[in-house]
């Protein structure tokens, strides 16, 4: 030991260390306090202050208000047939309709095809992000506003909040395509059009395929709720049922919308395992 | 008269990048069939490509048929590029399409957009494609899907697609090399014998030095986009190859 602090530079290089450490220990300190403290505040600004708690009484009471959606509402179920099926209707169309409006989302958002990139590849960029930041509901409450009540604006709604997932994923598969089949293409002296059906459509394909199957079955559950804000399917009956205090069939839609969900899930899965 | 008539060609990739063909002329005539040699990165690909202008010569003529080709706009040289057929070193061949729709794409130059959208080909072209699938011997995978093929029948699917188009030149890239020399001399005669059947000058890029003494009749050897070479087959020797290959030696 003494003949370290002897050595002068060591010894210098020693206090360095011991002062960074010590730095690191006060931040750490402070961060976790400050962490704490913001922590406490969230706490007593969002839940305790903001919480109506005469409203939920005591812990039976909680359970009571529970107990309400234990059971279903058995002679509902016949009404739910038909907006059950408008719901899968929706996503189908949806998704139909949304694969359109892919198309020109994808031609130009891929790099190596894009008409004309400084002005068409920012365009699909734009329509890519402003198809998936915007929340499904926040469209169905526009197309709403557009078109009225109905299914006609879930199927605008989902169509548009599908354009951003399928169209990244179509551009990018674009841009990973093997470019023998596009110059043997253009060689025989093909458009640009035919170069795209013929060459780099069929590699692309089976990818469009399965990104489009994975987003019909996110607009299942997309659709399935689309309902609370006027836009069709099983969504309006659950909010029909809410506002009546009609609780089991509340809990009656929400096993409908379960059971089309796996639905969905089911087939999906079946497709894209049978075409891998 | 000659087919194809090159003079003092140039081409860069890029403005900064370096020169790949620095100043080749030649000339193709009917019945040639014209191989152009050298070791890897001498141009070989660059120049065949320029012929037909997947890649844009820099300066340079290009006369085809007694069209000068490097002014062409994009619609001439798409109509200029039926008359060219191609085979290319790795196929180019569109793999989840069957074979039938792949020799079928030989056509696309005559094919509208809205028949491409539906591969909806008329009758003619579809006895034309079945002919030329029996003269390579692939009439037994007309709908066989085309990855499902060996190399050597790949390539015969190459051929039957570009000599599909009637063409009035081929250009051939290393038509070869991807496979094994057995297969590659089969190749390379069934080319040379359909070349001769139908007429067709051809232009090919070939390493096989061998190969190509055999099948060619005209040699341009090429070293760093620089032809060192020139001539009848029959003026070709050691000596004229070593300096061709000198790069590789060091």
């Amino acid at each position: 030991m003494t003949s370290f602090s002897a050595n002068p530079a060591l010894s210098r290089v020693a206090d360095r260390v011991q002062d960074n450490r010590r730095r690191s220990r006060y931040i750490s300190g402070a961060l976790t306090v400050a962490l704490t403290i913001m922590v406490a505040w969230s706490v007593d600004v969002t839940v305790i202050q903001d919480t109506d708690w005469e409203r939920i009484g005591s812990v039976a009471n909680v359970w009571e208000a529970t107990s309400h959606f234990i059971g279903l509402d058995l002679e509902l179920f016949p009404d739910l047939l038909v907006p059950a099926i408008e719901t899968l209707l929706i996503a189908c169309l949806g998704t139909a309709f949304g694969l359109i409006l892919c198309i020109p989302a994808a031609w130009f958002g891929a790099m190596n095809i894009t008409p004309y990139a400084p002005i068409t590849y920012p365009l699909a960029r734009l329509m890519m992000t402003l198809s998936r930041s915007i929340h499904e509901i926040v469209w169905a409450l526009f197309f709403v506003a557009v078109v009225g009540l109905g299914a006609m604006a879930g199927v605008l709604a989902i169509a548009v909040r599908s354009v951003g997932f399928i169209a990244k994923m179509t551009a990018e598969a674009i841009e990973d395509i093997d470019y023998g089949p596009v110059e043997a293409i253009k060689a025989v002296g093909g458009s640009n059009f035919q170069v795209i059906v013929y060459a780099i459509l069929p590699q692309v394909l089976p990818q469009i395929v399965s990104v489009v199957i994975f987003e019909w079955e996110i607009n299942i559950r997309r659709s399935a709720i689309l309902g609370l804000v006027g836009a069709g399917g099983l969504g309006l009956v659950f909010f029909r049922q809410m506002n009546t205090f009609n609780y089991h069939g509340v809990t009656s839609v929400i096993v409908a919308i379960l059971i089309i969900i796996l639905l969905g899930e089911a087939i999906s899965y079946f497709v894209r395992r049978r075409m891998i | 008269m000659a087919v194809l008539k090159v003079t003092d060609l140039h081409a860069r990739y890029s403005a900064k990048g370096p020169e790949i063909l620095k100043g080749i002329s030649f000339e193709v005539e009917e019945n040639d069939f014209f191989a152009i040699i050298g070791p890897s990165g001498a141009g070989k690909s660059t120049l065949i490509r320029c012929i037909n202008r997947l890649v844009e010569p820099t300066s340079g003529s290009i006369v085809f048929d007694g069209r000068e080709i490097t002014t062409l706009s994009h619609v001439e040289l798409r109509r200029q590029r039926r008359d060219i057929g191609m085979i290319f070193q790795e196929f180019n061949l569109v793999n989840r399409m069957s074979v039938m729709d792949n020799v079928l794409s030989g056509r696309l130059g005559y094919t509208s957009n809205l028949r491409t959208l539906f591969r909806a080909f008329p009758r003619e072209d579809i006895d034309h494609a079945l002919a030329l699938l029996d003269r390579v011997g692939l009439i037994d995978h007309v709908d066989k899907r085309a990855d499902q093929l060996s190399g050597g029948q790949r390539q015969r699917v190459g051929i039957a697609r570009a000599l599909m188009q009637d063409p009035k030149l081929m250009l051939l890239d290393e038509p070869t090399s991807a496979l094994d020399p057995k297969i590659s001399r089969e190749v390379m005669e069934l080319i040379k014998e359909m070349a001769q059947e139908l007429k067709v000058p051809c232009l090919c890029n070939i390493h096989d030095v061998k190969l190509a003494t055999e099948c060619c009749n005209k040699i341009i050897g090429l070293q760093d986009g620089v032809t060192m070479f020139s001539g009848l087959t029959g003026d070709m020797n050691e000596e004229k190859l070593g300096e061709i290959y000198a790069m590789e030696v060091l």
